[in-house]
Order: structure tokens, then C-alpha cells, then sequence
């Protein structure tokens, strides 16, 4: 029985497929570390220049704050009557405080619903269901009823940081090597055992993965946090900035957030890496 | 036989399989395994080799039968059968020390105390990094070593219990041909060294041969018993031995019967 189709012929120099397959393959692997690094500082240079050229339009400058005057804020606002510090101290207390606390209570949650399937059931419903939600819709709830101090603050950061990790630290609870855990039963582990010596160490990087997320919630949320009634933070800094439409604060804090998430981040990344050499 | 150890009588078992047929992984298996016998399970694919394997060990139930090791029912796993499995199962947040110390934790001694202290715990697995050559390997993680060098470790930590029974599941067969031979002759040499009754599963039959001092033959769907051969090849034995005609006769033998079903099944 003949192939259905003809045999190709070897591709010569004239071929007009020949083209196609002398071109060099696209190289899939990273940048040498310098290539790197010169391009992520390129790149920022170039977004400086941008954003310097465009703002020297003047119809571009009345919503749009130029570098020099962002840096004119950040003095400004840095000096000793200034309320740039107090407004990142404030800001970050609140981000490390909700962080924190749904950090703790997330890494329970999660172990409990990847260890015992009842906990899992009645709990996912719940995670589903408010996952949806964007946290700033709780707000006008937690202010009925915490009022506008900075418990209400917490409350949001906590919500949205806690549902990202749980969800985050329990999908890798399930994803844990079952083989492992039948080696361990092997060797004559118990229930306890395997959830100290394996479930844990195993579900590490996961929990690492989800306090990135949850950082990066946190922060988002930040601005969300701080609509309900501050007068300090950098969200609330934002907010008033915008009522006197002066967008050199408004890009400074803007700016900060990022920068401050960028190290956050960092940090974490670091930790991360320190903690789980094996990997 | 009267010293066997594992005996395996009767034994069914099926899956149940949501809308479908329930597919039959065994069907009325009967097999005693004695002392320091070195046993290799091999058949077509789906013929249930794991499934069995798995019961000895403690981890799967089965529906009907009897399984026992000195007359006691298995109902579970426990550290006198140790298990090497195909994927290695090695802990991956722990060095190569720390996975051959781990399942020594475990051991208790008659009066109920911990069997082993550090310095013990630490001077067994010197003794068994270096029975399965990796010394200045202690302190490596296990994503530093090459497949075969995982499974050694595996080895060693099965040894480390120094548990009656190994089951290996298809131990080599993630492994190229060259380090698999390799394996081959240190566990061979290992147990020479150190005597335990093996149940080892394999699609290979060159390697059932060379290994076992009983080869079982099971045939596919459902898996039971088609033949039961034994390998009167005296040992030591290494990589040569598959060149002795006697050797080549039973490999021969074992082979077709093998093929013979697997193509029954493709049918």
C-alpha cells in the first residue's frame, strides 16, 4: 500500500524552502547576567527620558507631573515638615500587619484543608465565593463596623492577602509527591510524622510562592485600605494630592508604592531562595 | 517450603472504574516467597505486578485472599518491608545523609525505646553510602545526582532499616541501559553481602533472569499466575553470565512467554 503522499527531495541551494531552514534558530535560553542588567537599565533610562520629553508639552503637564517636578515633591515632602516618612511608616505598618496576620492564619487554613477533605468542604465554598470579590467592596461593611481608625485597614489587607495564600499554600499541599508520602508510610511513619517531616518541608516553596502573592495583594490593596478615611499613608497621600490636582505627589506616591513592592519583593525572593536550596 | 516468609494466597482485586467495567487487577494469586529468596515479578503491561507488589507492602487493600508475612496478616506498611520505587521517592529537602538516616527514626527496640541514637543513626549510613559507592556524596542534595546515584541512594536507605523484606518496583527502569547493567550488579553484590528476600518487579526479562533465583510470570488481565521458573544460574553473577547458553535458554523461554501473551492481549 502506497503513503498517500509524495517523498520530499532533498532541500538544494535553489530550493524555494530552502530559505526557511538556513536562518539561525531562535536561542531560547536567558541573556548573559550583564546583557541583562544592561537592558533593565536601559529600559528605565529610556522610560525616563520619555516621561521628561512628553511632560515638557504643557497640555501634557497639567495631568501629568514632570520628573524635576516629582523630585522637586519628594524634597518637599522629605523635609523636616514634610510627610513623606510618616506617610511609607504608616503605609507599611499596615501592609506588614494585614500581610502578617494572613500569613499566620493562612498556613493553618490551608494545612487543615489539604489534610482533612471535611475541613476542605466546608471551607472551599467560602474561598471560592469571596475570591471573587475585589476586597475594596468590603469597605463600606468594615467601616460600619470597625469605624475608621486602622483596624478597617488591616481587615482589607488581610482579606485579600489571606485569600490568595490559602489558595496559593493549598493547591502545593496537594500537589505534594504521594510518592513521598508512601515512602515515609514505609518506613514505618505515622499520620504525624508524615505531616511534620513531609507535608511540610514539601509544601516550603509553595508557601514562599503564596507570601509573594499575598505581597503583592497586599500592596494593591493598599490604596483600597486607605480610601476609608486616613488622613496619613501613601494611598490617602494620593487621594488629597488629587483633590489640589497636583500630580507630582500623586506620581511620587505612586512611584514609592512601586519601589517599595519591588524591595519587598526582593526580600522575599531572598528568603526564598536561602530557604529552599534543594530545590 | 517450609521458611517462607511471605505468603500470598487467593488474593483478588479490582478497580473500580466509574462508568465502565470494573477492570480486574488480580484474580486469585497464590505465591510464597522464602527466606533470602530473590524473586522477580515480571508480565505484559496491566498485568497488575504493582498492584501485588503494593499489597505486600501494605499500601493498597485487596478484595478478597489473604496476605501474611510469618503468618501475621499485612494490614498495613511497616519498616521490616522496605520499598524502592521507580521515581526514587527521595526526599528532596534533605541530603543524601539525612534520607538514609531518616527511616531510622522510625526503628524501636523490643523494650520500646528508639533503636538508634545520632551517632549510631550516622555510623549506619556511613557504612551503607560507602556498600553503594557514595562517599563525598553525603552532603549533596538529591537534585545533584545523576539518576543512578538516586537510586543507590534509594538502595541505601532501604538497607538502612535493615528491614527483612525489599520490594522494588521496577527499580531501573528510568535508568539508560549502561547504568542500569551497573545497578544490576551492585545490588547483586549487595545482596550477596547482606541477605534479604527481594520481590522485584521488572518488564525486563534479561534482568529477571540475571537476578532472581525465581522468576513469576504473570500473565494480563486479569493478573494471575501463568508460570513460575526457576533460575538454577549459581552466583555470584554479573553482566558476563548473560553470555552462559543456560542463561540464554531461560531468558529465551521467559521472553516468549511473555510476547506470546502481551500480543494475546493486543488482539
Amino acid at each position: 500500500m502506497a503513503a498517500p503522499h509524495q517523498r520530499l527531495e532533498f532541500l538544494t541551494e535553489d530550493h524555494p524552502q530552502t530559505k526557511n531552514h538556513r536562518r539561525k534558530l531562535k536561542d531560547f535560553s536567558d541573556a548573559s547576567r550583564k546583557m541583562r542588567l544592561s537592558l533593565n537599565i536601559g529600559s528605565v533610562l529610556i522610560g525616563f527620558l520619555l516621561w521628561y520629553f512628553i511632560t515638557l508639552i504643557p497640555s501634557i503637564n497639567t495631568f501629568l507631573a514632570s520628573p524635576k517636578q516629582v523630585y522637586a515633591a519628594l524634597i518637599s515632602e522629605s523635609a523636616a515638615n514634610g510627610r513623606y516618612f510618616k506617610d511609607i511608616s504608616i503605609s507599611l505598618q499596615r501592609i506588614l500587619i494585614g500581610f502578617g496576620l494572613a500569613f499566620i492564619a493562612s498556613i493553618p487554613v490551608a494545612f487543615l484543608m489539604g489534610w482533612y477533605p471535611r475541613v476542605r468542604s466546608i471551607v472551599e465554598p467560602w474561598i471560592q465565593f469571596f475570591r471573587t470579590i475585589p476586597p475594596i467592596a468590603l469597605i463600606p461593611l468594615v467601616i460600619l463596623a470597625m469605624g475608621l481608625g486602622e483596624p478597617p485597614k488591616y481587615t482589607i489587607i488581610f482579606v485579600a492577602a489571606f485569600l490568595v495564600m490559602v489558595v496559593t499554600i493549598y493547591q502545593g499541599i496537594k500537589e505534594v509527591d504521594k510518592t513521598l508520602i508512601k515512602a515515609a508510610y514505609t518506613m514505618g511513619a505515622s499520620d504525624r510524622d508524615i505531616f511534620w517531616d513531609i507535608m511540610i518541608p514539601a509544601s516550603f516553596p509553595f508557601i514562599l510562592v503564596g507570601a509573594r502573592l499575598g505581597m503583592a495583594a497586599s500592596l494593591t490593596t493598599l490604596i483600597a485600605a486607605e480610601l476609608t478615611g486616613t488622613t496619613f499613608g501613601l494611598g490617602a497621600r494620593i487621594q488629597g494630592a488629587q483633590q489640589f490636582m497636583d500630580t507630582s505627589i500623586v506620581l511620587l506616591g505612586i512611584i514609592t508604592i512601586g519601589i517599595i513592592g519591588f524591595l519587598l519583593d526582593k526580600i522575599l525572593l531572598l528568603i526564598e531562595k536561602r530557604l529552599t536550596r534543594w530545590k | 517450603m517450609t521458611d517462607s516468609i511471605i505468603k500470598i494466597e487467593n488474593v483478588f482485586k479490582e478497580y473500580k472504574v466509574p462508568n465502565g467495567q470494573n477492570v480486574k487487577a488480580l484474580s486469585g494469586v497464590s505465591l510464597e516467597v522464602s527466606k533470602n529468596e530473590f524473586v522477580c515479578l515480571v508480565g505484559p503491561s496491566g498485568c497488575g505486578k504493582t498492584t501485588l507488589l503494593n499489597i505486600v507492602a501494605g499500601l493498597e487493600p485487596f478484595d478478597s485472599g489473604k496476605v501474611t508475612m510469618h503468618g501475621e496478616n499485612i494490614i498495613g506498611p511497616g519498616p521490616e518491608r522496605g520499598v524502592i520505587f521507580q521515581q526514587y521517592a527521595l526526599f528532596p529537602w534533605m541530603t543524601v545523609r539525612k534520607n538514609i538516616e531518616y527511616g531510622m527514626k522510625f526503628l524501636r527496640a523490643p523494650n520500646g525505646k528508639i533503636r538508634y541514637d545520632e551517632k549510631e543513626k550516622r555510623e549506619i549510613a556511613d557504612y551503607y553510602i560507602k556498600m553503594v559507592n557514595l562517599t563525598g556524596f553525603e552532603n549533596s542534595f538529591p537534585k545533584a545526582l545523576s539518576g543512578g546515584m538516586k537510586q543507590r541512594v534509594a538502595i541505601a536507605r532501604a538497607y538502612a532499616q535493615s528491614p527483612e523484606v525489599l520490594l522494588m518496583d521496577e527499580p531501573f527502569g528510568a535508568l539508560d541501559a549502561q547504568t542500569r547493567a551497573q545497578l544490576q550488579e551492585d545490588l547483586l553484590h549487595t545482596w550477596q553481602e547482606e541477605k534479604k528476600t527481594v520481590l522485584f518487579i521488572t518488564h525486563d526479562v534479561d534482568e529477571a533472569v540475571l537476578l532472581a533465583t525465581r522468576v513469576v510470570i504473570l500473565s494480563a488481565r486479569p493478573g494471575r499466575i501463568k508460570e513460575i521458573v526457576d533460575i538454577s544460574l549459581p552466583y555470584p553473577r554479573n553482566q558476563a553470565t548473560k553470555m552462559d547458553p543456560e542463561f540464554i535458554k531461560y531468558r529465551n523461554y521467559i521472553w516468549d512467554t511473555v510476547y506470546k501473551m502481551f500480543l494475546e492481549v493486543r488482539k
